[in-house]
């Protein structure tokens, strides 16, 4: 028997990877608090998670017979070894949901033995070897790299927009190909051909008698310095100069010369790619980034682009790593207008709004989703967000609010298009509780919808995952869908009471007992966010439900309510997934205890959103970087 | 927000002009051609993909016998090429257990590869070279792109299933295991890729002639960079000089072919086509947003990428297996959602059938235009192999067992068309392996889960 239950697994149980051997961790680990809780971890294997197994599993999960590939006599020698990875994670789901030991076994275990169980895997983060990650070499992505061009020479990041869109997720897909470079060099033409380059190689020319390279050769070190967001070692300013050369043998003036060069730096690996400014030499395997790359990480992630001024002056003095200096840093980037830079490249994936301008919605239906009206949605969103950032808000905000920003075309699905009129988009405070937060925002009930209708299953989902960061196994496939069940009994129903025949199937009742009550509380919202008091049948909208721990509401403003009770965990999905964009990489093994420290600080400054930030910039994989496995 | 939608693209190709001329063309001939006998054409394998697969009653053709004489409703369009088409029933998929969740990132990833990501790195790209680029290693060389890959829709959804990367979602070309390579979804980009940038008029600008010599500094300077950096490093700066070496070569056929333009211009007769081949096919770039318009513009791109040997294979993603819909059909549904119909659901299986129908209708309409192409002794059809096909068997239920895919073209004679042989034994890595063969790739190991390569297909 096969159910599926919902479980949290946090992103470290399903990602064990990269733990290496275990024997080697304890001589590179100089932490002695750390070391007593490996110590610690390495003893609930053996004392706990041993006998348990031994007692539970082993008969069909050990060394005689492999039930579905599953050997735990085999795990527990090298417990922390990310190839049974898969064996903890299957573990953990099954105990947690009560599908293994199966029920037909002598030997069950308590409840009690079961909860025990999974706080000794839960020690597993411990195994992990202190790891920053490697950071390696980053490519710009898309809109960074248009930014960088616009803050580099005043040209329009639109010039960009060729390039094929990144995959975004777990980190971005950190690859070249040869597309991508030939449509790089392509680009650097078309920014050589503006205007203001013409205007700014011919403002380069030398006086009479001036020596044209050691000219050059300025003109090299300092827009390279700016471009490759470090000072350029001699051997790159040679290179630059052997261009400038080539372009002289070739019969170029000046300002041709200098234009091959600017050419050259902007195909440069070194301008594509986020580059160390020195080779490291040494025998350490982990290293600090050095001033210059953190300033371009903090840079590309508060703003999308190179680091300004002032940034780089600290990095040049050598300050930047200081971290009340990092941190002051942090707070002055995001009071900038740049940082909305923040939210196009993590808000707005974070909430999954980046198809809405795509997505296709049923044009009869909803006449309303225009253009105008999906641009005004995503910027609801990302004002929301800004605010929320700006003014150092608690992020549980982002679900409890009592303030929105809207214009006269979004204002309709408010029901305030009377008051609210014309194109811009202001601040608007909001009497109605079911409003308020993103729960009863257009932009977030229609990416979870249909084209054609709603989906309380989505939005049930959406919330676990996006919200409160459990996650949600997918469906089995060829399980009787909603519509068609018994097509008589069925027609007359209201999308809720389709949706609840999931719960008469216990294949099916195992998750949807706690997504669908979620959905069912928004379900006053249609498919673009307005509110409504019948669905599509006709039938009234019952927005009541329960969530698992008894918790009962009775309209989306009592969900919202409830939700937002739940700081800790809100709180740390959101820092979980910004650490992880904020590093290009899914959280793994030792991350999670750089998460456990963040969350200290984070809990005891009230959640908020500045603070979730500045520890992120100050972290241990943000700061420093692995440079040998 | 995203800019880069299609009706962002629609609306500034149509300030570019319908019909783009291509002056080039008449020059653009086979690289190894003989003197004088009629030159053998080389063999073009190109695919397209379709995802969530098919109703099987209504795709599989009732009996070999009646294959040709009354196909199913979802080929029809293909009724007159089927005599230059093989199907065969009974090629499995790759069985994806331990990613059991996650039959829709990988129907796409494992479609070309026959084989799953690697399960401990899950988080990264980390499966295996596709069947493309092994056949791109093997001739992309004497062509000015070595591949050519195109989508109809950004490759950008984002699913996290089973803890795979969001790439396998909407990737099937794998330049390596580690490095998927992004479609190209513009058609202007490209006409442009494909022969040089054009400027407003349609007219074609000069390349820089110091572009190559600059690029090789800029080479020597990023070889000096790679040894000052740890190993990690080291294999990112080797993709990039992977990558700008292939932009040296491609910017050295542009000036080939510019100066043999020059040269016929100037009465001096290059053309190593033959004087009965067929001239280049028009691209003319869709003004409205029909989907089935902007289909129809990538199959004329790769067609005419073929008709001019600037590649010799291709991939076409013409649909990703995410929230697609096609109001063209007269409703918004979204493809997946329809093919959950439990085999009851009669609404949603029509629906099914209509996609899968007009995926088709998109393929049949590039088969049936390169039939109509002459070339050498035959067609350009006869000189290729086009395989359109699908990740799943049957949408509803995830299944992986007889995949649907189409083969036309005679691949230089390798293929013995005009038949439907229901009852093979073979995966997928098997077909690959047999295509391969077929296009003269000397494989020299098993793509994916291959054993063998299917006899039955060859003439």
């Amino acid at each position: 028997m096969t159910k599926l239950r919902i479980f949290r697994i946090s992103p470290f149980v399903a990602a064990l990877v990269s733990l290496g051997a275990i024997s080697s961790l304890f001589a590179q680990d100089d932490d002695p608090e750390f070391a007593a809780l490996q110590a610690d971890a390495q003893k609930s294997f053996k004392d706990g998670v041993g006998p348990f197994a031994k007692k539970y599993c082993f008969q069909c999960h050990g060394n005689k017979k492999k039930k579905s590939g599953l050997n735990f006599e085999v795990a527990l020698k090298n417990p922390g070894n990310p190839v049974y990875r898969k064996h903890w994670q299957q573990a953990v789901s099954s105990v947690k949901a009560f599908d293994m030991p199966p029920d037909d076994e002598d030997a069950i275990p308590t409840d009690e033995e079961r909860e025990q169980f999974l706080k000794w895997i839960a020690k597993i983060k411990f195994l992990s070897p202190k790891d920053p990650g490697p950071y390696v070499i980053r490519r710009l992505t898309k809109v960074e790299y248009g930014n960088t061009l616009q803050d580099l020479f005043g040209i329009d990041s639109k010039v960009a927009e060729d390039l094929p869109d990144e995959v975004f997720g777990q980190g971005y897909l950190n690859n070249l190909s040869s597309l991508q470079s030939e449509q790089f060099l392509q680009i650097a033409n078309a920014v050589l051909e503006q205007p203001q380059m013409q205007k700014l190689f011919e403002n380069e020319k030398p006086a009479k008698g001036a020596d044209f390279r050691k000219e050059a050769r300025k003109f090299a070190e300092s827009l390279a310095r700016k471009s490759y967001r470090r000072p350029p070692s001699d051997a790159e300013v040679e290179v630059l100069l052997k261009v400038f050369d080539l372009a002289r043998e070739n019969q170029l003036d000046y300002a041709g010369a200098l234009k091959l060069m600017t050419k050259a730096i902007l195909v440069s690996p070194q301008f594509l790619f986020i580059t160390p400014a020195k080779e490291v030499v040494t025998d350490k395997k982990i290293v600090p980034l050095d001033d210059w790359q953190l300033a371009s990480r903090l840079s590309y992630l508060i703003w999308a682009t190179i680091p300004d001024a002032e940034l780089a002056g600290l990095a040049e003095s050598g300050k930047l790593h200081e971290l009340e200096i990092l941190k002051a840093q942090a707070k002055r980037m995001i009071a900038d207008p740049r940082s909305r830079a923040l939210f196009d490249g993590f808000g707005a994936q974070w909430l999954g709004l980046n198809e809405l301008e795509t997505k296709t919605f049923d044009a009869e239906k909803f006449p309303l989703m225009t253009h105008e009206m999906r641009l005004a949605m995503y910027d609801e969103a990302r004002l929301f967000f800004e605010s929320i950032m700006r003014e150092d808000q608690s992020v549980v905000r982002f679900v409890d609010s009592d303030y929105t920003f809207l214009n006269g075309t979004l204002a309709a699905l408010y029901g305030m298009e009377n008051t609210i009129t014309g194109p811009e988009m202001r601040k608007v405070s909001l009497k109605d509780p079911n409003r308020g937060g993103i729960l009863g925002m257009p932009a977030i009930l229609a990416t979870t919808s249909f084209p054609n209708r709603t989906s309380p299953v989505i939005r049930g989902v959406w919330v676990m995952e996006q919200l409160l960061g459990e996650e949600i196994p997918p469906a089995p496939a060829n399980v009787p869908e909603l519509e068609k069940q018994d097509e008589k009994v069925v027609a007359n129903m209201t999308m809720r009471q389709r949706t609840e025949l999931h719960v008469t199937n216990p294949t099916c009742a195992n998750c949807h007992k706690v997504l669908d009550p979620i959905g069912f509380g928004l379900e006053n919202f249609d498919a673009i966010g307005r509110w409504r008091d019948e669905d599509d049948s006709g039938g009234a909208i019952d927005a009541a439900g329960e969530l698992p721990g008894g918790k009962k509401f009775t309209s989306p403003g009592e969900l919202k309510a409830i939700i937002a009770e739940r700081k800790t965990e809100m709180a740390r999905n959101l820092t979980e997934k910004l650490l992880a964009y904020a590093i290009c990489r899914q959280l793994e093994g030792y991350d999670e205890i750089v998460v456990d420290h963040l969350m200290e600080t984070i809990e005891k400054n009230d959640y908020r959103m500045q603070t979730v930030i500045t520890e992120i910039v100050t972290s241990y994989p943000f700061t420093q970087r692995r440079i040998k496995n | 927000m995203r800019k880069n939608t299609l009706i962002d693209r629609r609306t500034c190709l149509k300030a570019a002009g319908a019909t783009l001329a291509l002056p080039l063309m008449e020059t653009m001939g086979w690289a190894e051609s003989g003197k004088d006998k009629l030159p053998k054409p080389p063999v073009r394998l190109g695919f397209m993909y379709m995802p969530h697969g098919v109703l099987q009653d209504q795709f599989w053709p009732a009996t070999p016998e009646t294959y040709l004489s009354s196909p199913p409703p979802a080929l029809e369009s293909l009724r007159p090429v089927l005599d230059q088409c093989l199907m065969m029933k009974g090629i499995s998929g790759v069985p994806i257990s331990p990613f059991n969740g996650a039959p829709h990132a990988l129907e796409l990833s494992t479609w070309l590869t026959a084989i799953l990501p690697d399960a401990p790195t899950r988080n990264r790209v980390n499966i295996a070279i596709s069947a493309d680029q092994v056949m791109a290693n093997y001739v992309g060389g004497l062509t000015s792109l070595p591949s050519l890959e195109l989508a109809t829709m950004p490759q950008t959804h984002k699913e996290n299933q089973e803890g795979l990367h969001e790439a396998y979602y909407s990737h099937c070309s794998y330049r390596s295991p580690t490095q998927a390579v992004p479609a190209e979804t513009n058609p202007r980009s490209v006409l442009n890729r494909l022969f040089g940038a054009t400027d407003k008029s349609g007219q074609f600008s000069k390349t820089d002639p110091l572009d190559r010599k600059m690029l090789d500094l800029v080479i020597g300077g990023a070889r000096d960079l790679r040894k000052t950096l740890p190993q990690n490093d080291q294999h990112k700066l080797d993709e990039y000089l992977d990558s700008v070496r292939a932009v040296e070569r491609r910017i050295a056929s542009i000036e080939t072919r510019q100066k043999e333009a020059a040269l016929e211009k100037a009465g001096v007769s290059m053309s190593k086509r033959n004087a009965s081949d067929s001239p280049p096919i028009e691209i003319k770039i869709p003004e409205g947003d029909k989907r089935s318009e902007y289909m129809q513009v990538m199959c004329d791109l790769n067609v005419l990428a073929f008709q001019t040997d600037t590649t010799r294979v291709s991939t076409y993603i013409g649909s990703t297996p995410n929230g697609v819909s096609y109001p063209e059909l007269g409703f918004t549904d979204q493809h997946h959602s329809q093919t959950h119909h439990n085999h009851k659901d009669e609404e949603k299986m029509r629906k099914v059938a209509e996609i899968t129908k007009f995926n088709i209708d998109q393929y049949a309409y590039m088969v049936n235009k390169m039939a109509k192409l002459r070339e050498g002794d035959g067609t350009l059809l006869d000189n290729c192999i086009m395989m359109w096909g699908s990740g799943l068997e049957d949408g509803a239920k995830h299944s992986r067992e007889n995949l649907p895919f189409i083969v036309a073209g005679k691949g230089g004679g390798s293929i013995n068309t005009g038949r439907f042989l229901d009852k093979t034994k073979g995966n997928q890595g098997d077909l690959l392996m047999t295509l391969l063969a077929c296009a003269g790739i000397p494989v020299d190991r098993p793509i994916g889960i291959a054993t063998k390569e299917m006899g039955e297909m060859k003439s």
